[in-house]
């Protein structure tokens, strides 16, 4: 079930509305409303969720137009960013919620419940109440509750937000395996760029109520639409007012590229960071792998030039064609340290 | 909470004997303090009630006047708190869930029978309502007689008890937020569901809180429905009013005055232990929570 927005504006003052957002958010995928805080993206999920009405524009799941219609006829599935658990039923009642609503008969209703619960490895929590959860296996039965009713689309707000990070992770990589097994188009939101990078398989990059960008994480890492989405996406450093990834920089012999000195080096593991300082009195850094850096190794204060690797990146705004981009060589270390943040 | 709940443990017990010794002055202050004010005045109120004879109490409490005054209390409440329970309800779910133009006169209107004397709120009604009053001639011309009649008792009851559910449950429905409603909602519940299936049951405690408050009140009330009853005997005279005409009868009706009282203090103390019940249910079940 794919969704549509058509110039979908919700004005609230100074933050958190969406000003004309027109976008497709395609069918059984999982795709990540990412920006920072303040850019809208809880207000957009709830705009496709029915909990907030647009001022402006169309909402469709489907071809349906959903825009007037009630949240409670929408048939979806929404988590709360603080999971909202009904706190006065067991987690099995919490799940039977939504079914019981719909009338079904009672066997039908305890089947799916196990069968729900099963999914989310909570079988032995059955009867406990949400005050004897921990966060994640409070967001694991909001998940299930919002799943028994076999909801078009799936709304997560915030999905990871209050949890620390192990459980963060672990979480993360769960919900990924539960999108490939049940595959229900899941919009997410999220202002963790590498948790979206990772989890996701489309992007919606929102920046002050507006979509900078949308597309697969690597398009968007590799080919960023704007500055905004280049040094929201990953690490960036300004060359001559030009921002670029420190991993698309490569160190070549002084009296070539762009002169500059080394300032400082610093081992991260596998990561070698090389800060310098440019011809013009700025600084910048570069990022390089361990064998790169051991091949040519370089000194503090050292001489050098820094020039734009040669490679798939394509400065800011222009983008490649895809079929294009597919058959070029992507050099081995840059696979490695593309994710790094 | 549960950080509250879990510190006195880890505190050295040495230290928590200190603590007491040093606070004992001021326990025996705080209780020598509600003995003379509260204490005391009812000990001596049930001794003299009592000192009687529990046949001569049971004889009073049982004669025509006092049994047709606790009808007339057990009457009232039996509208007065329903009305305003329900009231309250949407009152506080429209002040704690909406936005709208003059929401907060609202909000300071419902203090207005906590903050001034129950006699002005008479007063009013009277004006408003009597023979004289701004609608009493007309209403007086349709058939209603609001003032010096039953019905005007329970409008000055139902004012007077207006803000105690309300207040009780404001709190707590801002702090519980509208994530859960909003959360039954996408799962298809409609209005009246939500209401009864997840909103109640989650300020349930506070809501009962609210009942017995307003409970408590409506049968104690006396100074806004002395002025508009009019004080009919076996008519329009509740249990504090009937208690108020035992004591003002010359001479003096001891008996039935100290009876009337002791009758009223009796279930009055019964609704403070179910609140003071429903009031350590109520923060057990928030220490769950956090």
């Amino acid at each position: 079930m794919s969704i549509s927005l058509e110039k979908v504006t919700k004005r609230f003052g100074v933050t958190f509305g969406v000003e004309d957002v027109t976008t497709v958010i395609p069918s059984g995928a999982l795709t990540a409303i990412l920006g920072p805080s303040g850019a809208g993206k809880s207000t957009l999920l709830k705009l496709i969720g029915g909990l907030v009405t647009p001022d402006e524009g169309r909402i469709f799941i489907d071809d349906d137009d959903v825009t007037d219609v009630d949240p409670r006829h929408r048939n979806i599935g929404f988590c709360f960013q603080n999971y909202a658990p009904f706190r006065h039923m067991t987690v099995a009642k919490n799940v039977a919620y939504g079914l019981k609503v719909r009338h079904r008969p009672r066997a039908e209703i305890a089947a799916r419940v196990e069968e729900m619960l099963e999914l989310v490895r909570l079988s032995a929590l059955a009867n406990r109440y949400p005050a004897q959860l921990s966060g994640g296996e409070m967001q694991r039965m909001a998940l299930a509750r919002a799943l028994a009713i076999s909801p078009r689309v799936l709304l997560l707000d915030e999905p990871f937000g209050a949890l620390d990070a192990q459980v963060r992770a672990e979480l993360r990589t769960w919900i990924k395996e539960l999108h490939d097994r049940i595959h229900v188009t899941t919009v997410l939101v999220t202002h963790d760029q590498n948790e979206a990078m990772e989890v996701a398989d489309s992007l919606i990059v929102l920046n002050e109520g507006h979509v900078e960008q949308t597309g697969t994480p690597t398009d968007l890492y590799d080919h960023p639409a704007s500055e905004f989405v280049l040094q929201f996406l990953g690490p960036s450093t300004n060359v001559f007012g030009q921002a670029v990834r420190p991993h698309d920089l490569i160190i070549v012999t002084a009296g070539q590229g762009w002169p500059a000195t080394v300032t400082e080096i610093s081992t991260l593991g596998f990561e070698i960071r090389v800060a310098i300082v440019l011809e013009n009195g700025d600084a910048a850094w570069l990022q390089q792998s361990r064998a790169e850096f051991d091949t040519h190794p370089v000194t503090i204060g050292q001489a050098i030039g820094v020039q734009r690797r040669d490679a798939t990146v394509s400065p800011v705004g222009t983008r490649l064609d895809p079929a294009a981009r597919s058959t070029e060589a992507v050099p081995d270390d840059r696979a490695l340290t593309q994710r790094a943040p | 909470m549960t950080a509250s709940v879990i510190a006195p443990v880890a505190e050295p017990v040495r230290n928590r004997e200190t603590n007491t010794r040093r606070r004992l002055p001021l326990r025996l202050l705080a209780i020598a303090y509600v003995s003379l004010l509260i204490g005391l005045p009812v000990a001596f109120l049930f001794g003299k009630a009592f000192g009687l004879g529990v046949g001569t109490f049971w004889h009073q409490i049982t004669e025509p006047g006092a049994l047709d005054a606790l009808e007339l209390s057990a009457k009232v409440a039996a509208i007065v708190v329903p009305v305003n329970t329900v009231v309250g309800i949407g009152a506080g779910l429209l002040l704690a869930r909406r936005r709208f133009p003059g929401k907060r006169l609202l909000d300071l209107t419902f203090d207005v029978p906590i903050a001034i004397s129950p006699i002005i709120i008479g007063l009013s009604l009277f004006l408003a309502y009597s023979k004289i009053g701004a609608f009493g001639p007309w209403l007086f011309k349709h058939g209603f007689m609001l003032v010096f009649s039953v019905p005007g008792i329970v409008l000055a009851t139902m004012a007077v008890s207006l803000p105690y559910v309300l207040r009780s449950i404001v709190p707590v429905l801002i702090e519980i937020g509208e994530t859960q409603e909003q959360a039954a909602r996408t799962l298809g519940a409609g209005m009246w569901r939500r209401l009864f299936t997840i909103t109640l049951p989650a300020i349930r405690w506070a809501l009962l809180y609210g009942i017995a408050l307003t409970l408590a009140r409506t049968l104690g009330e006396f100074g806004a429905v002395l002025i508009v009853s009019g004080n009919v005997t076996d008519k329009t005279q509740t249990l504090p009013i009937y208690i108020y005409d035992a004591w003002d009868q010359v001479p003096t009706n001891d008996a039935g005055a100290f009876s009337g009282a002791v009758l009223l203090a009796l279930i009055s103390i019964t609704v403070l232990v179910v609140l003071s019940i429903l009031r350590a249910r109520e923060r057990r079940l928030r220490v769950d929570i956090a």
